[in-house]
């Protein structure tokens, strides 16, 4: 086996969110889970003060995993799902599907979007070299 | 094609039901664990699709299923139009069939008293429901063992109709109505199966010795699983049939496919995937 197909078989996802957060300090977290609501990984912003409770983001996940699986059921019609927003008065939460999972990142809320999205999709596109 | 009326729709989930077809003549005669072909309309021609019944042959006052909504990678055209239906509307039916009934009998004429274990994923519980009520209406003194797997709690269906069927059978005594009933969740760190607190994982894998060397089921009969003891019934994806005969192949059960050339078999299953 080479060292390309090892690479190529499982995203770093440490890093991915690494680079994510790294990438705007509008960024709150970020997280990539699969579609059994386990989390691979997440990573949130330093001396920031967490918006739910722990059982909270359990629900929270779970509420966004629901939204994507039904979303799903358009597939046939609309084509993939690419991006979401859902803007609360405190935050914004954006998710993406990525190679089989969903990446969900929280924003600030009531910024420029465009610039975020632009560097999140250049990292997930260059995932191969994080 | 018969003609009937949908009597009564139930969603357990968006994409789970449970419906009820009331022939305009009389249910006919029936097998427990078969199925009913129904047909609606669509773009001026009838579609077709066979569901397995869930009601009793004893209940002569409608058919029922349990359906779910399968929509990826395209929704099933029948399913979705029964999703869209109403209470009051028509809809036509042939008559019931399928080969995965109970045995009565075993090859050389003598009765049937094996222990009967059903396992069904997802929907493939529809048959067995069928199965519980029908040997509970007729009295039949053989124990019953019907497990059920699911990925999520609401998904679950008939689990109280199956739960009261047990505590009947431990407030008038096994001698009278033995039957057991246990469910698996297969996605226990899911935020829905939170308060979930049976059995975790496949539901196949009951059959699968622990440490003890006895398996859950075995936990369950209090006694070793045989071939000569019990017969399993199975239906679900073909990863639940699967799952199931690479424990009982190993203890040398066989399907009713693969019967022995003296007639002689231990697994009946159906898949629908």
């Amino acid at each position: 086996m080479g060292m390309a197909e090892e690479i190529i078989a499982e995203p770093n996802f440490e890093k991915l969110c690494s680079k994510i957060i790294d990438s705007d300090n509008q960024i709150r977290f970020a997280a990539f889970v699969n579609d059994k609501s386990k989390i691979l990984h997440s990573a949130q912003r330093d001396n920031l003060d967490s918006l739910l409770a722990d059982h909270e983001v359990g629900m929270s996940i779970h509420y966004t995993l629901e939204r994507w699986r039904k979303a799903q059921n358009f597939t046939f019609r609309l084509g993939k799902e690419r991006l979401t927003f859902t803007e609360y008065d405190h935050v914004t939460l954006v998710t993406i599907p990525f190679k089989g999972k969903l990446l969900l990142v929280s924003t600030e809320p009531r910024i420029s979007y465009d610039p975020i999205i632009e560097k999140v999709n250049s990292i997930l596109t260059n995932w191969e070299n994080p | 094609m018969e003609n009937g009326t949908i009597t009564y729709t139930q969603l357990l989930r968006e994409d789970l039901g449970i419906f009820r077809v009331t022939p305009d003549g009389e249910v006919p005669d029936f097998k427990a664990g078969q199925f009913l072909t129904l047909g609606l309309p669509l773009d001026s021609k009838i579609v077709n699709r066979a569901y397995s019944i869930t009601s009793s042959p004893q209940n002569k006052n409608f058919f029922e299923f349990v359906i779910r909504w399968v929509r990826r990678p395209l929704p099933g055209r029948l399913t979705s139009l029964l999703f869209n239906s109403k209470e009051g509307d028509k809809i036509s039916w042939a008559k019931p069939a399928g080969n995965l009934t109970i045995n009565d009998t075993l090859p050389n004429g003598e009765k049937d008293t094996r222990r009967i274990v059903c396992i069904g994923g997802g929907t493939g519980l529809a048959p067995f429901v069928s199965f519980a009520q029908h040997l509970h209406d007729t009295n039949d003194k053989r124990e019953i063992v019907v497990l059920h797997g699911a990925s999520y709690v609401d998904e679950l269906s008939y689990k109280q109709l199956l739960t009261d069927l047990e505590n009947e059978s431990l407030d008038r005594g096994k001698d009278k109505w033995n039957f057991k009933y246990r469910a698996a969740i297969s996605r226990p760190q899911e935020w829905t199966n939170r308060s979930w607190i049976g059995h975790k994982g496949r539901i196949e894998q009951y059959l699968r010795p622990t440490d003890s060397g006895k398996s859950a089921l075995e936990e369950l009969v209090g006694e070793k699983i045989t071939k000569e003891n019990t017969i399993f019934y199975v239906c679900g994806w073909q990863g639940t049939i699967d799952g199931t005969m690479d424990y009982l192949s190993n203890k040398n059960f066989v399907t009713e496919k693969n019967k022995r050339e003296d007639g002689s078999f231990e697994v009946k299953f159906e898949s629908y995937g």
